[in-house]
């Protein structure tokens, strides 16, 4: 009889720590974790274009979860979509004209809608409209404000060494193509921390053949492609002398963030969640300037 | 000529096992309500397909997220996506290898010992005992542990499901240093519920477990009453298994997507 | 020998089988075999290996059924019964196993208490007392909670025997009941059927070899060759009748009506001789 027992109570706890198991994915590790949500208010906004923007996508102050999208529809009789938006009841201090901007989370990451605080003294109730937006913008289209390059190092004949210093190798390898034009002409040779400058020397192998590159060049970190590996590439200058081996490149522009680029140009970024990243179906090369 | 007639003989064998199988699931079906009597053989079965598979499938859960999430991460580096390794890791346990190694564990750990519990049954006249004692061998043997291993299975993924993750979590936030909240919040931003939780582990690893249970039972009940039957049949219980969880993978994946 | 057309189904007659014709897998088990097995009696059916013994006791329990005849079982045809009514007929018959087909997730005595488990819901205290009864009855009450595999052969046999009569049934069908047993367990198992034969007035029918087992319990001996019962009668007594059949079983001749070459073609030519020398 105990026997029986201590199967009936082992088998319990066995179907109860399962039921657990899925509570928790179901509950922790899904989007259900997101959508648990008090008492909110209902905000209007309109955006020319929205992108990948979903149902449920969060609303977000200052990178902090306020609330989330509940519906988007075109707006009637016009080109704009109408997005509104549920905020918690807690937040309820948002300055009328704050604007309301559709951003990328991290590169391959979900859209959502960030609000900047506008500096009215009069705050948006349940009901209320954000007249300020910035539209999501087709990645293609920023990166095509940029150049690229393609290709693989392929060094035979002998090398000569020159160095750079940067301030930022970004994610920058040993190994990596060092590229003129966009065509090969060596390879990264050796990444170090400058113990004075406090910044990162970098040495390259450039081929022999290619021994009449200006020594007054830039040398510029890019990335091939958009999820691609960094490369250096060599923008020549105009001095009549050519590099030797042992030459410092004085002009270089360092690795850039993604984030500080996108500062840069106020646009925001647009692309596909990571379920289907090839959904906007980039044929070109596009370059971000990193 | 003779080689022909006997891939023929295969051919015809082979469907010939797919027809009884089917039918056979029938009687466990039919026998359902007769089985109701015996819920108590069936918390019995549960117990043994299913609490008796925990550590394996716990274990295997845990070094499976840690694998991927070690895998993952070094991939998603090169891309500087180490970010989404939350998502990758949640969305690739959830939707292929929880079911798909869950099944094949149940089938190498569940699966073997009910085929030969039921083989050796059967070669000890157990099951012609029990039809002498007016019990229905169908509804007394073959359902509660056909039902068993439907209800263990999904209970068993989910479980090696939150192991996963949380081995993958050990990987990459505690080892390698992916950002605790980058990596929550990502997989809480791209694990849909619906379509990745209850279509993707619930419903794919309870087809996983009739199949197995299914094949693990008709093994068992049809095998012959030897030893060498009885190995037999687990062999088989094993391969088909193992066969039937891929392929069935493939048409539930298509299908429920 | 019995008259099969005019035969009543009288009081005394509790297995009946008329004109019984088997075939499995082409070959002729039974050839219109006619068989009476008398109430409160203890019937033994002999024969040689392979002629269908225990397929004739699963034609008693309806799990075979035969081309062509009936087999009635207390009045009943057991081929055209539906499942629950042979459910209902089996819970009536006990049946011991060649190798006692004890279950083996089950102790001694839950293996006893599986048949009232099954299909009563009796107090746990009853199930206790009647299953402690019967296992008392084999001499096996101190063994109650052994698990079958700690069991000799012997023993498991008397479990299963004591599992056999706990719904105190009108029959029992014993398959091989003394085959590998020592000779005191043979003595017990003996002993325990003429017991439960004599006090309890349940119909016996065993199938064994053991002609000297057979003439100490048996009170009729059917000897089945060929599909068809070769001789019957008394068991001390049969072994003289004269026939060719009875002669040759009983005096254990290897050879006889029951050949023993497996029929087979021309020995000459299957060495690869031809019929050169003719």
């Amino acid at each position: 009889m105990s026997q029986r027992k201590s199967f009936a109570v082992g088998t319990g706890l066995f179907i109860v720590l399962g039921f657990a198991s899925l509570a928790y994915l179901a509950t922790q590790t899904s989007s259900i974790a997101n959508s648990h949500q008090g008492a909110a208010y209902r905000v209007d906004a309109q955006f020319a274009n929205i992108g990948q923007l979903k149902e449920r996508a969060p609303v977000k102050v200052a990178g902090v979860r306020i609330g989330q999208v509940q519906s988007i529809a075109l707006a009637p009789g016009k080109d704009v979509a109408d997005v509104t938006l549920s905020i918690d009841k807690q937040y309820s201090q948002i300055p009328v004209d704050s604007v309301a901007t559709i951003y990328t989370s991290g590169l391959l990451g979900d859209q959502y809608v960030g609000i900047q605080f506008g500096g009215a003294k009069t705050y948006v109730a349940d009901g209320g409209h954000f007249g300020l937006t910035k539209s999501t913008q087709p990645l293609e289209e920023m990166l095509s404000k940029f150049i690229g390059g393609g290709g693989a190092a392929d060094a035979i004949g002998g090398t000569y060494a020159v160095k750079a210093n940067f301030t930022n190798v970004g994610t920058l390898s040993v190994g990596a193509p060092v590229k003129m034009a966009g065509v090969a002409i060596g390879s990264v040779a050796s990444i170090k921390a400058d113990p004075v400058k406090l910044d990162a020397t970098v040495t390259f192998d450039i081929d022999k053949r290619y021994n009449q590159i200006p020594d007054d060049s830039a040398a510029a970190i890019f990335t091939s492609g958009l999820i691609g590996s960094q490369y250096v590439a060599i923008q020549p200058g105009g001095s009549p002398n050519s590099l030797k081996d042992g030459d410092q490149l004085v002009l270089t522009q360092s690795a850039m963030q993604l984030e500080d680029l996108i500062g840069k140009f106020l646009v925001s970024g647009s692309s596909g969640g990571s379920n289907n990243a090839s959904g906007n179906g980039s044929s070109n090369t596009p370059t971000g300037k990193h | 000529m003779s080689s022909q007639s006997r891939r023929e003989n295969v051919v015809i064998q082979t469907l010939g096992q797919i027809g009884a199988c089917g039918l056979f699931l029938l009687r466990i079906l039919a026998a359902i309500p007769r089985s109701m009597r015996h819920v108590r053989e069936t918390v019995r079965q549960l117990w043994f397909v299913g609490a008796m598979s925990l550590t394996i499938i716990m274990v295997c859960g845990l070094f499976v997220g840690m694998v991927l999430g070690l895998q993952l991460y070094h991939v998603l580096a090169i891309f500087g996506g180490t970010s989404a390794s939350g998502t990758a890791l949640s969305l690739s346990i959830y939707r292929e290898l929880g079911p798909v190694v869950t099944g094949l564990l149940f089938a190498g750990r569940a699966g073997t010992s009910v085929t030969a519990e039921i083989g050796l049954m059967r070669a000890t006249d157990q099951i012609a005992a029990m039809e002498m004692m007016a019990v229905d061998p169908i509804a007394y043997v073959a359902t509660p542990r056909f039902l068993a291993g439907l209800i263990a299975m999904p209970l068993l993924c989910c479980m090696f499901c939150a192991m996963g993750i949380f081995g993958g979590y050990l990987v990459t936030v505690d080892w390698l240093g992916v950002d605790n909240g980058t990596f929550w919040s990502n997989m809480t931003a791209n694990v849909d519920v619906w379509q990745d939780i209850i279509n993707g582990v619930i419903w794919k690893s309870a087809a996983f477990g009739a199949v197995i249970s299914l094949i693990a039972v008709f093994q068992g009940y049809t095998t012959a009453p030897t030893s060498e039957g009885v190995a037999y049949a687990t062999t088989r219980t094993v391969v088909a298994s193992s066969i039937a969880i891929l392929a069935l993978d493939f048409v539930l994946t298509a299908f429920l997507m | 020998m019995i008259d099969p057309v005019n035969a009543k189904l009288d009081d005394r007659t509790l297995v009946r089988i008329r004109g019984l014709t088997t075939v499995l897998n082409g070959k002729t088990v039974f050839d219109a075999l006619d068989m009476d097995i008398c109430r409160g009696k203890v019937t033994a059916i002999m024969g040689p290996s392979g002629t269908g013994k225990t397929t004739l006791l699963k034609h008693i329990t309806g799990q075979m059924r035969g081309q062509a005849g009936e087999v009635s079982v207390d009045g009943l045809n057991v081929a055209r019964l539906t499942r629950d009514e042979l459910f209902d007929l089996r819970e009536r018959i006990g049946y011991l196993f060649q190798n006692s087909a004890l279950l083996t997730d089950f102790d001694v005595f839950e293996n006893v208490a599986f048949p009232l488990r099954q299909h009563t819901k009796l107090p746990e205290v009853l199930i206790r007392n009647i299953v402690l009864t019967k296992l008392q009855a084999v001499g096996l009450r101190g063994a109650a909670s052994l698990t079958p595999a700690e069991l000799s052969g012997g023993m498991a046999r008397r479990v299963a025997l004591a599992r056999a009569i706990v719904f105190d049934p009108m029959l029992i069908l014993y398959d091989e009941p003394f085959v590998g047993l020592d000779p005191i367990a043979l003595n017990q198992v003996l002993k325990l059927i003429r017991t439960l034969n004599e006090t309890l007035g349940i119909t016996s029918v065993l199938v064994a070899h053991e002609l000297a087992a057979i003439k100490e319990v048996a009170d009729h001996v059917f000897l089945i060759a060929n599909g068809k019962v070769v001789a019957q009668g008394n068991p001390k007594t049969i072994a003289d009748d004269g026939s060719p059949w009875t002669r040759q079983f009983f005096g254990g001749d290897a050879d006889g009506p029951v050949p023993f070459q497996y029929p087979a073609g021309d020995y000459a030519r299957a060495l690869g001789f031809t019929q050169g020398a003719a």
